[in-house]
């Protein structure tokens, strides 16, 4: 079984979203994610001040020689980035919705989040 | 279920780097459509391709790139270095949902290379999952490990492929090698690479193979396994799709 916390959002495509502070959120793929992907090798993340609408593509994740695309649930502006992904991706493998967040997004609109699946839409979409 | 189109490309002929990558990703984005592709081909001249996010700049000795003369392009896929000489190169494209997860597509692929070779008279495996952890970018050549679910012969890595997903589709491609080679990669690497474990086709069956004895086996297995509306094909790189690949800055990039 893969941990979900209960209190993020989620994505089909396995991102989730986590209230940070007033109107910002941080994106990271969840812990089923990256066990499906393997050993995380490269994240590969935009530029603070990008801005992104729901479900663009903010960046790309390579594992296992394979390179997939990383879709923004939600739309904002990039207000930080996860650096220490640059010298260890592995941070994403080991502690996925701590220290592997990817990125920050300042809220273009808060009702976006009411749209995303809870914990539990989620274990049923992976079939936990 | 609608019956799958494919087309199949079979290109003898060898191309240079930037116009085999162009290719491939012009598969990759043809395969949107809904439409899925086997490319068969080979490289002139010979070439060292970088995965996509190689740290290229650092790992290799660029200097002895440069003196040896060798012509470079960096892939759009994942993974690490592959010196692209004997070799049969296959790409497959197409819809993200064709062959599931990027796991088992690339099970199901090399499933379909291993029937292949076993055609041609050897006894090829996939390799374990836990048979080793994947290297990251920064760790060496394509060929100096295998890793979970790659078609080995008595453990030596027979096919390097590597993948990319984009838009609601994917590309795979790799390596089939007909024979030795992969120590040029260990030549150019800084510092002490770890030694290729690769092995070829002519290294397993004693004798050469051509291309054409490979690409027609591959291509007659692939048939007779993804089931589907199958048609000979040839295919142009989409327009400056040649030139972002012969862009330094995208080979450099890193």
């Amino acid at each position: 079984m893969s941990e979900i916390p209960e209190s993020l959002h989620y994505t089909e495509e396995h991102e989730y979203v986590k209230p940070v502070e007033d109107g910002v959120v941080s994106i990271g793929i969840t812990d089923y994610a990256q066990g499906e992907l393997g050993d995380i090798v490269y994240v590969d993340l935009p530029a603070v001040g990008s801005s992104f609408i729901r479900m663009d593509v903010f960046g790309t994740i390579e594992a296992v020689k394979a390179v997939s695309e990383l879709f923004s649930p939600v739309a904002g502006e990039v207000v930080e980035i996860n650096e220490a992904l640059e010298g260890d991706p592995g941070i994403v493998n080991r502690d996925p919705f701590g220290e592997g967040w990817m990125i920050k997004l300042q809220l273009r609109n808060q009702d976006e989040l009411r749209q995303l699946l809870s914990a539990a839409d989620y274990a049923q979409h992976i079939g936990e | 279920m609608s019956r799958q189109d494919w087309r199949l490309i079979i290109q003898p002929d060898g191309r240079p780097g930037a116009e085999n990558m162009a290719l491939d990703h012009s598969l990759l984005r043809a395969a949107r459509e809904g439409v899925s592709f086997l490319r068969l081909y080979r490289w002139n001249p010979p070439c060292l391709s970088f995965g996509r996010n190689e740290p290229a700049l650092t790992r290799y000795d660029t200097k002895a790139i440069e003196r040896l003369g060798l012509s470079t392009v960096r892939r759009p896929t994942g993974g690490r270095a592959v010196w692209h000489e004997a070799e049969v190169t296959y790409a497959v494209a197409g819809p993200s949902d064709l062959f599931g997860s990027l796991r088992e597509a690339y099970i199901r692929i090399h499933e379909v290379l291993a029937a292949a070779l076993r055609a041609l008279g050897m006894e090829p495996e996939l390799a374990a999952r836990t048979s080793g952890r994947a290297l990251g970018p920064g760790s060496g050549a394509c060929f100096a490990a295998p890793v979970g679910g790659e078609v080995v012969v008595r453990g030596r890595k027979l096919v390097g492929s590597a993948q990319v997903r984009e838009g609601g589709a994917f590309l795979q491609h790799g390596s089939i090698l007909l024979d030795d080679g992969q120590n040029v990669v260990a030549e150019v690497t800084r510092g002490t690479g770890a030694a290729p474990q690769a092995t070829s086709i002519s290294a397993v069956l004693g004798r050469s193979v051509a291309f054409e004895e490979v690409a027609d086996a591959v291509a007659s297995e692939a048939r007779r396994v993804w089931d589907g509306a199958w048609q000979r094909s040839e295919l142009e790189p989409r327009p400056g799709e040649v030139e972002l690949f012969e862009d330094p800055e995208w080979t450099w990039r890193r």
